[in-house]
């Protein structure tokens, strides 16, 4: 039969591919000759799991998840690597092979912290944490920045993972947090080699590659030089194509998950290249390239999101009074233009713009400057590749609009009128007599014209910050204020009819590599005047180079708080021995203190875990969450805390209860220690429970079991036995009939939630300690206002111990992400050294 | 033992074209440059990358494969500590543990002054002497914790390679 028969029969082919027709789970279907029996599969609706597989690359065969039955085929072929075949009969997803991709996803997990695909609460946890929460290295999906989109938790909820055969382990290799833009974390990778295979698909080279081999094999460069040294040009593909989080973009990480993606063009330069962004409620969170077939530069991958979300981002309009710029509305800043500008009308006034505009923009500026302000004087700079210009007034000018910060310091001076229009404050700024915002790359809409010459389109993707406005119609609405007619535009269309020549139908896919996405010396160092790394941190340490950024550590303190032993307990958490005397002589069980790193440090709450009065020391157990944890843990024993505050809070009241049953989590194992050991020379019988997502996670084990009448350890991920949370165990002896007086929940406030949900039907006094939403510790900040009873607390003054059946938990969840945004800001601009835990140097050198 | 940038050039030049540029040929290739300069320096293998226009990246992915590549000069003296059935019956592991304490490496390192590689092999066919120990070579039969000790010391002092 010919291939033309053959695509009247099916009009879905109708090019000139031959095809071939096999069977897959009874259904006949065709297939392009060559195709792969997985991407005809899935073309036609029928779901084969993989890992490895990527739509743009070729077969590789690692993960063996893709797994197919064939007839007259022995054993179990990888569907991934096996080109579908005339005749052939292939049945997916029967029992056998689900039982295999079972295993087989087992035994990935085994390597790859993921107690939490097995944990059975993990439902209620997804719901209490809408968002991943950050910590310094993942130890299970809560707590790892790709939650959302990690292909092995997708997988293992649709192959119903439910227990693993034996216990989980974690690789405990270093985590590279060095790299510009990229955390490359090992302990996640599952070797997929889809990284390593991208690098070569779209660059033709490998900046990485799999070294070592065996249980060793990792993800690596060349004598495990860094990224910059191995020549990566961070196109970020293979952060695109990883399915897990082992390599994630440092600043979307930790962003909730896009709810929609707009693609557009990139206007950081004249390449235009075509972006994907994820936008999540109108703020644009990532992006990456619209072809995965090709990389994008380091500027459309990294740079654009942190460009655009800065903090000193221009979001209202300034109008100098009295020699001051002061904050002002639209009206007011339009009429202090049409003020200022009026009496410069004719060749005293100058129009100044770069050539990043869209030709909308553009065409309004020319029509402004010609018919209202009745100049000639319109400059518009031209784009260069690498050097950056800036204009010069022309003589006799006296006035000048400037779009942008692209002028001559020494023309500055000479202007008695200076009206800027920007995205970011520049020296120019600074001295203008009017600033108002505007809107920047993907905020805008247009037409623009990439260096070949072609239309490319502007889809507004994203909302600017407050009252930024579109270049075209602040000019529009600023021509209006002068009395000029012809500006009526409502929509961006509506000018781009008008253009002059009118432009070709936009062209949305270039097909090209961009320069700069192979030489980083073809990217751009400047946008509309302003460099562009002085806004995104990435970039600062892209163009730093090979060498290490200069080192720069917290500051030197002359405090009396030294740091004597600083260890790491499991994975992320850490117990650190300080001197403080004087905290250690008054603390009592329950209590917390404040710490400050340096001076400029945020202030943290961590309980006191233990103390020695002898000795004057006291003992907190930290847990890498963001920054400010972060320079904690990365203190030697020998360097010196700024302060030390404390004890703060109420003590647990400690009196004779009968039976006290503790369950603890994360930091709260080490922080029950001093709990029990009260409790039980009170005279209580104290049964601690501890949990942990999984086995390796939990410590402290002979000490309670020396310090209890009963200590038990549980893993959610059955790693352990009891199998569950600590409440399962406690919840399972009340049922049985035990007596328990009190509880007390010491955790996560998911894991305290959980406490108190569970032990409510059982009337028992049930305490859970509020430290964890705490900020400053005093009651001034209201960051761990709380309701208790239908009354307002404050967990740091009133707490950190409330009766956990009358808090209100809704509140507190939602409440515990209102500093999010500059959390993660905050990590996006940290010093390399301050990231990683290798090249830390203690304080006092 | 360092290697100067241009030895590198003219090392890796002469046998990429004895070899030629191919891909196929990177592993011999690799294991002539081993050969002469008992390990692979990382500027030969830039060197090498240029040349071949494979990454200096992947050709460390492959090198690295093998057990038989190394990337640091081997050290003057080679101890092998046998922990075969027999060496291991007669307490060769108390012998091995001994010489990690005493040169503070693991089997397969060098010590930081590049006196000794350390090494463990299975056996080295005279079980009869067990345990064995042999440096450079040379077998050293029936060995004790003291008898190392003194063994070490012998090696340490002037170079005789």
């Amino acid at each position: 039969m010919s291939s033309v028969n053959q695509a009247k029969v099916n009009p879905e082919h109708k090019h000139k591919t031959p095809t071939v027709k096999l069977t897959i789970d009874g259904r006949v279907v065709a297939a392009k000759k060559g195709q792969t029996v997985l991407d005809c599969a899935g073309e036609n609706g029928i779901l084969i799991p993989h890992l490895c597989s990527h739509p743009v690359l070729p077969p590789f065969g690692a993960c063996r998840l893709c797994l197919v039955e064939i007839e007259g085929m022995r054993g179990y072929p990888t569907s991934c690597s096996t080109p579908a075949e005339e005749g052939m009969v292939v049945r997916t997803g029967t029992e056998a092979l689900k039982n295999l991709q079972r295993n087989i996803l087992s035994l990935i997990i085994l390597e790859h912290p993921g107690a939490c695909l097995l944990c059975e609460k993990r439902q209620i946890c997804d719901e209490f944490r809408p968002d991943a929460e950050k910590a310094g290295s993942a130890t299970g999906c809560h707590s790892c920045g790709s939650r959302d989109s990690c292909e092995v938790r997708r997988l293992a909820e649709n192959l119903g993972i439910k227990e693993l055969p034996v216990a989980p382990v974690y690789l405990n290799r270093p985590i590279e947090k060095t790299h510009p833009f990229i955390d490359h974390d090992p302990n996640l990778c599952i070797l997929c080699g889809r990284c390593v295979r991208i690098c070569k698909h779209q660059h033709k080279t490998s900046v990485i590659d799999f070294t070592d081999r065996s249980s060793r094999t990792r993800i690596g460069r060349a004598f495990d030089c860094s990224l910059i040294e191995a020549g990566c040009t961070f196109c970020g593909s293979c952060v695109d194509v990883c399915p897990t989080g082992a390599l994630a973009e440092r600043y979307a990480k930790w962003q909730p998950a896009p709810d929609k993606s707009v693609k557009s063009t990139c206007t950081f330069c004249d390449w235009a290249c075509e972006l994907e962004f994820g936008i999540k409620q109108d703020k644009l969170i990532c992006t990456k390239s619209a072809n995965e077939n090709i990389p994008v530069c380091a500027l459309g991958k990294f740079a654009l999101a942190e460009f655009l979300n800065g903090s000193g981002r221009l979001h209202s309009c300034y109008v100098r009074t009295d020699g001051i710029l002061r904050e002002t509305d639209w009206q007011e800043a339009l009429a202090a233009v049409k003020d200022r500008l009026w009496n410069y009308r004719g060749d005293k006034f100058a129009f100044i713009c770069d050539s990043t505009g869209t030709l909308e923009d553009r065409f309004i500026f020319r029509k402004f400057t010609r018919d209202v302000m009745q100049s000639p004087n319109y400059i518009e700079l031209e784009g260069a590749d690498q050097a950056f210009k800036r204009a010069a007034v022309p003589a006799g000018v006296k006035a000048a609009f400037i779009s942008g910060g692209c002028i001559e310091a020494d023309s500055l001076s000479k202007l008695e009128v200076l009206i800027i229009q920007d995205c970011y404050p520049s020296e120019a700024s600074g001295r203008a007599d009017v600033v108002l915002p505007v809107r920047v790359l993907a905020e805008t809409e247009g037409t623009i014209k990439d260096r070949f010459g072609r239309h490319r389109p502007l889809l507004k993707a994203c909302e600017p910050p407050k009252a930024a406005g579109s270049e075209w119609m602040i000019i529009c609405r600023l021509a209006k204020t002068f009395g000029a007619e012809g500006f009526n535009y409502e929509f961006v269309a509506d000018i781009t009819k008008q253009l002059n020549p009118p432009p070709a139908p936009p062209e949305i896919q270039t097909g090209q590599t961009p320069g700069p996405a192979q030489d980083l010396k073809q990217m751009r160092t400047h946008f509309r005047g302003h460099r562009i790394d002085g806004h995104v941190g990435g970039l600062r340490e892209l163009n730093a180079g090979p060498e290490p950024a200069p080192v720069s550590m917290p500051a030197q303190t002359k405090g009396t708080f030294e740091i004597l032993d600083n260890r790491r307990l499991v994975p992320n958490t850490h117990e650190i021995v300080i001197r403080a005397p004087q905290v250690a002589s008054k603390a009592q069980p329950g209590q917390f203190v404040i710490v400050m790193v340096d001076e400029k440090s945020e202030r943290v709450p961590y309980t006191l875990c233990d103390w020695n009065i002898q000795t004057g020391t006291i003992t907190i157990v930290v847990q890498e969450k963001g920054l400010s944890s972060r320079k904690l843990i990365l203190c030697k024993p020998g360097s010196k805390l700024a302060h030390v505050i404390g004890p703060l809070g109420v003590p647990l009241e400690i009196k004779k209860y009968g039976t006290v049953a503790l369950a603890a989590g994360c930091y709260g194992i080490a922080a029950i220690i001093p709990v029990a050991r009260a409790l039980k020379n009170a005279g209580n019988t104290v049964l601690a429970v501890t949990e942990a997502r999984t086995g390796y996670l939990l410590y402290y084990g002979d000490r309670l079991r020396e310090l209890s009448d009963e200590h038990v350890q549980a893993a959610i991920d059955g790693s352990l036995s009891p199998r569950g949370h600590a409440v399962d165990v406690i919840a399972g002896r009340l049922k049985s009939g035990e007596k328990i007086d009190c509880v007390i929940a010491i955790g996560c406030p998911f894991m305290m939630m959980l406490t108190a949900r569970e032990t409510k039907p059982y009337g028992v006094k049930t305490l859970a300690a509020l430290n964890p939403i705490m900020l400053d510790g005093t009651g001034m900040c209201g960051a761990c206002r709380l309701t208790v009873d239908g009354k307002m607390k404050f967990a740091c003054v009133d707490g950190p111990f409330f009766d956990a059946h009358l808090i209100d938990w809704d509140e507190l969840k939602d409440r515990r992400r209102a500093y999010s945004a500059e959390e993660i800001h905050s990590l996006a601009a940290t010093a390399p050294a301050e990231r990683s835990h290798t090249c830390a140097r203690p304080i006092n050198r | 033992m360092t290697v100067s940038a241009q030895q590198n050039n003219a090392v890796v030049a002469e046998l990429l074209s004895l070899h030629g540029k191919d891909r196929s040929h990177l592993i011999t290739v690799l294991q002539d440059i081993q050969q002469h300069f008992g390990y692979l320096p990382r500027q030969a293998v830039t060197q090498l990358a240029q040349r071949t226009g494979i990454s200096a990246n992947e050709i460390y992915g492959v090198a690295t494969f093998y057990a038989q590549f190394r990337f640091i000069p081997p050290g003057e003296h080679i101890i092998q500590v046998c922990q075969g059935t027999a060496c291991h019956v007669r307490g060769s592991w108390q012998l091995l543990q001994e010489l990690q304490q005493r040169l503070g490496i693991k089997p397969g390192q060098t010590t930081a002054d590049g006196r000794f590689d350390l090494r463990r092999v299975a056996c080295i066919g005279c079980c009869a002497l067990a345990p064995v120990v042999t440096v450079d070579g040379n077998v050293h039969a029936r060995m004790t914790p003291k008898e190392i000790a003194l063994l070490v010391k012998q090696h340490s002092g002037k170079k005789d390679r």
